[in-house]
């Protein structure tokens, strides 16, 4: 096509607006959630059966001893001998430190929990609005599409029947999320898939898988078995640690950078298959990388947390009640509302019936469970993007 | 090309009303290399060098997008949907596809795009089939606005045109002064310019269209296929759209073939129309030789008459629906 009128000045408003999908409802959508984090963190590190008031625990938190000794922070994120082996080679100090009562019990025990949380949170999110696009439909979660069912039922196996390999577990549950949901799209597969045939498809093995769930709990013959299998299938945060931290640490980065870097696929898919193909664009492969992604953010937080429900239901949700459904800003706010929700849910876990802890599933379940009744009074069409 | 025989009723002999576009577009469609022989008189002569003109003098802007020896069929239907042995959309005109509803018209133009892809035959872009490029390199050279589209309420304008420099823009690649100058030049060109900031879910149904029509255009391609552009829009709507077609045809060299519900716009707009019956190609040509109270009667089953002496096309007056 001939370019003659073009001009060099007929550049639009994009020209100066490198940062123009920076609005001020994405702005103060991430201040807010933020501020919800920084809220339950500090409820998180300041109750629990070590009493302590609020300003010994921020001295805890803001402890000089774990700030200013790279040895020692770094040694919860990447573990200690990976940091001992860092920084004897960079040349820095590798010698141990005394830490206050205050900041041991903040740093390795309330805090990870905090931190695994904000992971789990903004993995689910963020898959949860990828499986939204990918489907075409609002109702689509990392768990309509057979995650869900796959990973339990791998739970639940490996508890009951291999209790040998329980230290696999988390690997096992994300392996068996995979699993489902690639069966999923095998039996949705006929000249290629479509969004309608995907959620049919999941909901055919998640009912398939839940009845072997439920068969599997007979067999189960320790009570111990069956509630540790519960707090795995209806996700929760008690006892996580560090370790888990490292766990999911690395998946999440890179899980949430392909996300962004993908928000224009997933936009171009919000115009209908026919407008994407026509774009040119290979809708089959596409929407399978796309799915690749939100199965391995998923995965990370199934492995740390269990299956923790409605919060990849919900926060893309609510999210895009504010932002709008431009994919960029959608991830960017889920990244932040995720954990917002997460962290606070968590903090109902905890403490609300202290000293016993209830699993963060439930409480998303108690939360979602109604926020999706008002969205179906309010809106009339709910389902499609 | 392979040497087929014309459809009926287009008798490739026959000189047609204005003559230049009818002949060109015969030449089109007969294997000029090989025919000459059997049609020895000077009509057929003059056809051959029309014909070599037109291959020589394209090439540059303009692209042709031909089917040849099609069947289409979809996968849940055994017989093919449309069958065709040969389809030219000629090169830097307007070609309208028309017929009856279920005729096969959408169904060829989704050939045509390789949506679909052909049970048998295939589709040549410019001499190059195109089943053999890339997806991205075919959205480059073609593009397609289909009938029905559907984009999430809160996008703006300007940000579903900008949707349309997808098949240009690499894969980690952000916009650049290409893309935005492309984008620029299709708003002005769809005329919605003030329009850029507006939620496409809060549009009117004609705005709703120019909108697509711009995404489209910010594809840059040689060759535009619309499927309905123009069905639901009001009047004034109707004619906005076809008036942005008309000018690409103009002053860019595009190729368009469009579907048009209204056989009258057809005949007012298009220089060539094929003229579809029970997925087969009933006739084509330019709209005075192909309008004809004959093919209102046998194609749309409508008792008319055609005024074909009218000096903006031939003019139709519909009487009234003929019972099977």
């Amino acid at each position: 096509m001939s370019s003659d009128t073009r001009t060099g000045t007929a550049v639009g408003t994009r020209a100066g607006g490198r940062f123009g999908w920076l609005d001020r409802s994405l702005v103060s959508l991430v201040v807010g959630s933020a501020l919800i984090v920084l809220g339950g963190a500090l409820v998180q590190v300041s109750f629990g059966a070590y009493s302590m008031t609020i300003g010994q625990a921020w001295n805890a938190v803001f402890d000089p001893a774990v700030w200013t000794n790279p040895q020692v922070l770094l040694g919860f994120f990447v573990g200690e001998e990976a940091t001992t082996a860092f920084l004897s080679a960079v040349g820095l100090s590798t010698a141990s430190v005394d830490l206050s009562k205050e900041s041991l019990i903040v740093w390795n025990i309330r805090l990870p929990r905090v931190v695994v949380g904000v992971l789990v949170g903004m993995n689910l999110a963020v898959s949860g609005a990828i499986f939204q696009a990918v489907t075409r439909n609002e109702l689509a979660s990392p768990y309509i599409l057979g995650v869900s069912s796959g990973a339990g039922l791998v739970i639940l196996l490996t508890l009951v029947v291999f209790s040998g390999m329980t230290a696999f577990l988390p690997l096992f549950a994300a392996l068996g999320g995979t699993v489902a949901f690639l069966i999923v799209y095998g039996i949705a597969w006929k000249n290629g898939t479509s969004p309608v045939r995907l959620v049919l498809a999941g909901v055919i093995v998640s009912t398939v898988f839940g009845s072997l769930q439920t068969g599997l709990y007979l067999l189960a013959d320790d009570i111990s078995v069956v509630q540790s299998a519960i707090a795995w299938t209806t996700g929760s945060l008690t006892g996580t640690d560090w370790e888990q931290v490292r766990m999911a640490l690395p998946w999440t980065v890179l899980s949430m950078l392909l996300s962004l870097v993908a928000s224009r696929q997933l936009n171009v898919l919000l115009l209908g298959e026919k407008t994407a193909k026509s774009l040119g664009m290979s809708v089959e492969r596409v929407r399978f990388a796309l799915s690749g992604i939100a199965i391995l953010a998923a995965s990370a937080a199934i492995a740390v947390a269990g299956i923790v429900g409605f919060v990849g239901l919900i926060v893309p949700h609510m999210v895009r009640n504010i932002v709008g459904s431009d994919y960029k800003r959608l991830v960017i706010g889920c990244i932040f509302a995720g954990p917002a929700l997460l962290v606070a849910a968590d903090v109902g876990a905890r403490l609300a019936l202290s000293p016993a802890q209830i699993p963060v599933g439930i409480v998303t379940g108690l939360v979602g469970g109604p926020y999706f009744l008002y969205l179906m009074r309010k809106k009339e069409r709910l389902g499609e993007i | 090309m392979t040497g087929v025989e014309p459809p009926e009723g287009t008798g490739m002999d026959e000189p047609a009303g204005d003559g230049t576009e009818a002949t060109k577009a015969g030449a089109e469609r007969t294997d000029a290399e090989t025919e000459p022989a059997e049609s020895g008189d000077e009509q057929a002569g003059s056809e051959v060098e029309v014909a070599a003109a037109a291959r020589n003098g394209r090439g540059t802007t303009a692209c042709e997008l031909c089917g040849e020896d099609l069947a289409v069929g979809y996968p849940s239907t055994d017989e093919p949907v449309v069958e065709c042995e040969s389809v030219v959309v000629p090169a830097g005109e307007i070609t309208a596809l028309v017929g009856p509803n279920g005729s096969g018209k959408s169904t060829l133009l989704r050939a045509l795009s390789n949506q679909l892809e052909p049970e048998r035959g295939s589709v040549v872009l410019d001499g190059q089939d195109v089943q053999g490029l890339g997806t991205k390199e075919l959205a480059r050279k073609l593009g397609l606005l289909s009938q029905e589209n559907e984009a999430p309420g809160s996008l703006t304008v300007e940000d579903l045109v900008y949707h349309g420099r997808y098949p240009h823009r690499g894969f980690f690649e952000s916009v650049d002064e290409d893309d935005a100058a492309a984008v620029e030049n299709a708003l002005n060109l769809a005329g919605v310019t003030h329009l850029r900031d507006a939620d496409v879910g809060n549009l009117s149904g004609g705005q709703k269209q120019l909108a697509w029509i711009a995404m489209v255009l910010a594809q840059e391609t040689d060759v535009l296929l619309l499927d309905e552009p123009t069905t639901f829009l009001d009047l004034h709507h109707q004619l906005r759209v076809m008036e942005v077609v008309r000018t690409l045809k103009e002053e860019r060299d595009v190729t368009v073939a469009v579907v048009l519900h209204d056989i009258g716009q057809a005949a007012r707009f298009a220089d060539n129309l094929i003229a579809m019956k029970d997925g087969e190609l009933y006739d084509w040509g330019p709209p005075r030789k192909v309008v004809t109270e004959e093919l209102l009667r046998d194609v749309f089953r409508v008792d008319a008459s055609v005024d074909s002496e009218s000096p903006t096309g031939p003019h139709i007056s519909p009487h009234r629906a003929i019972d099977e």
